[in-house]
């Protein structure tokens, strides 16, 4: 028992250097200073695991294993895409390499985003919330599960895959240039030209992204989701934890419309059916954005205008959020990989907006209700 | 209008153990002995409680002679002030709420 209090005093010690902010750790030395006054035997060790306890609540402990199974499940079932692809010969599946350079292309951005991230923070680190890191994970590995999906697709489909056929190094290499020129341009038009206008530069790079869609669909899809996963969810992100609540609400709502829509033999009354349903879904995520966002933490100067600039701004990010996660969630279910992938938060762009302004003028105001909850302690005015 | 505040009954606990003498630092395991609580819930609430500026900590001026230094706790004047409201407001909660016994059963027993 000695040995074993003496094991638990060293460990909590380490524990709170390793693991505790210098600032807390006061409060795991003051469970050690009082342990000698407690009872030798069970009453000391369940004192000292207290302590335990206590490092484990300081440091985040139950949010940052979370997070980290996360990223090793979103790991597994990329190395299992890899695999796969890998045991697929060139002589049986047409698309073999065509999708080991896919596989290669979003392995390389799930690795270099977040690597991008650390330079110049739009990606990452990931934000503080759990709803941040869930929304992370989830997205992560739902990209990779759409590689899985289209790998094993093309496996099984005895030469008639997803693509043109065979890999076309001058149409692979096109497109990535044309990917990779996308993601640089907005820095490459600021430094080169700082005063440029913000529409321009986004501008640009479209144009630049929709060349590499048209080039590499299957690859520059991935990619953006990945992009907008991560930047969504970074520390510095604009959009909101209510705004990807709405956008997730919105995003289930297209994925149920779509997936309860009787199948119909004709190609433009399938794509009206899905422009309509996400632009509706889109537009219902952009107004409960906009009507869940109250006056404070809008960065405005709290102006009627600048709030609605701020509802607007944040109805469009739930519309783009709404659109990628039904499409993300459409393209598992029913391997609806293109259109419901690539249309969703282009029309989320436009319902978003929509849903934004409509919310902003029409809506009544929310009121903000200044509270906090903590551990056993629940403040409200 | 003045914040209205509500705790849970642990925290109560806490909060009416350093109630008793609000100007005395009291120790952790003292506290934990008056109010029969575990460190692991003890101290997450005096933690919040002093983020939240409730409870003032220190530790003891001078070594002790055979222990090591222990951290110290009181009520700062918002957190007497919050204290007295809630055990205040809790007892009356305990009034309203406590089974009524019919003059019949009183007379029985």
């Amino acid at each position: 028992m000695e040995r074993l209090t003496r094991g638990l005093t060293w460990l909590l010690g380490r524990a709170e250097r390793l693991l505790v902010a210098p600032g807390r750790r006061q409060w795991i030395e003051a469970v050690r200073a009082e342990t000698e006054q407690v009872p030798a035997g069970w009453a000391q060790l369940s004192w000292l695991a207290g302590g335990l306890w206590l490092v484990f609540r300081e440091a985040n402990m139950a949010r940052k294993i979370g997070y980290w199974l996360g990223v090793g499940a979103v790991a597994v079932i990329a190395a299992w895409t890899a695999w796969l692809s890998l045991r697929t010969t060139p002589a049986s599946d047409a698309e073999a390499i065509t999708d080991r350079f896919r596989i290669l292309v979003g392995l390389t951005a799930l690795v270099g985003l977040p690597w991008l991230a650390r330079r110049h923070g739009v990606f990452g680190p990931v934000g503080p919330g759990v709803l941040a890191r869930f929304m992370r994970i989830a997205g992560c590995g739902a990209v990779c599960g759409v590689g899985l999906l289209i790998v094993h697709l093309d496996r099984s489909s005895q030469g008639n895959g997803l693509g043109t056929g065979g890999f076309s190094p001058v149409q692979e290499f096109a497109g990535l240039a044309a990917l990779a020129a996308a993601v640089v341009a907005p820095y490459a038009v600021r430094a080169r030209w700082p005063q440029a206008e913000r529409e321009k530069t986004w501008g640009i790079a479209a144009c630049v992204a929709t060349t590499a869609l048209v080039l590499i669909p299957l690859q520059a899809i991935p990619v953006a989701y990945l992009m907008l996963i991560m930047a969504a969810t970074s520390r510095r992100s604009p959009v909101r934890s209510t705004t990807l609540i709405a956008g997730a609400i919105g995003g289930l709502a297209y994925f149920l419309s779509l997936f309860a829509t009787p199948i119909v033999d004709n190609g433009f009354l399938i794509l009206m059916i899905i422009v309509v349903s996400t632009l509706l879904c889109t537009t219902l995520g952009g107004a409960g954005a906009a009507w869940l966002m109250t006056s404070t933490g809008t960065g405005s100067t709290g102006g009627a205008e600048d709030l609605r600039a701020a509802r607007v701004r944040q109805g469009m990010y739930a519309g783009i959020a709404a659109g990628a996660i039904g499409g993300l969630a459409l393209a598992l279910s029913i391997s609806f990989f293109g259109i419901s992938m690539a249309l969703g938060p282009l029309v989320g762009v436009v319902g978003g907006r929509l849903g934004g302004a409509l919310a902003a003028d029409h809506l009544p105001k929310r009121r903000s209700r200044d509270r906090s909850v903590s551990f056993g302690l629940y403040i409200s005015d | 209008m003045p914040p209205r505040v509500s705790f849970s009954t642990q925290t109560l606990a806490v909060l009416s153990a350093l109630t008793d003498e609000p100007s005395s630092w009291r120790h952790g395991y003292d506290l934990a002995k008056e109010t029969s609580l575990k460190s692991g819930t003890l101290y997450p609430i005096l933690l919040r409680l002093a983020d939240r500026g409730l409870v003032e900590a220190c530790w003891e001026d001078e070594q002790p002679v055979g222990r090591p230094r222990r951290h110290l706790y009181r009520l700062t004047s918002d957190g007497l002030a919050a204290a007295t409201d809630a055990l205040a407001a809790e007892a009356a909660k305990r009034r309203t709420t406590a089974p009524r016994v019919s003059p019949r059963l009183a007379g029985e027993s």
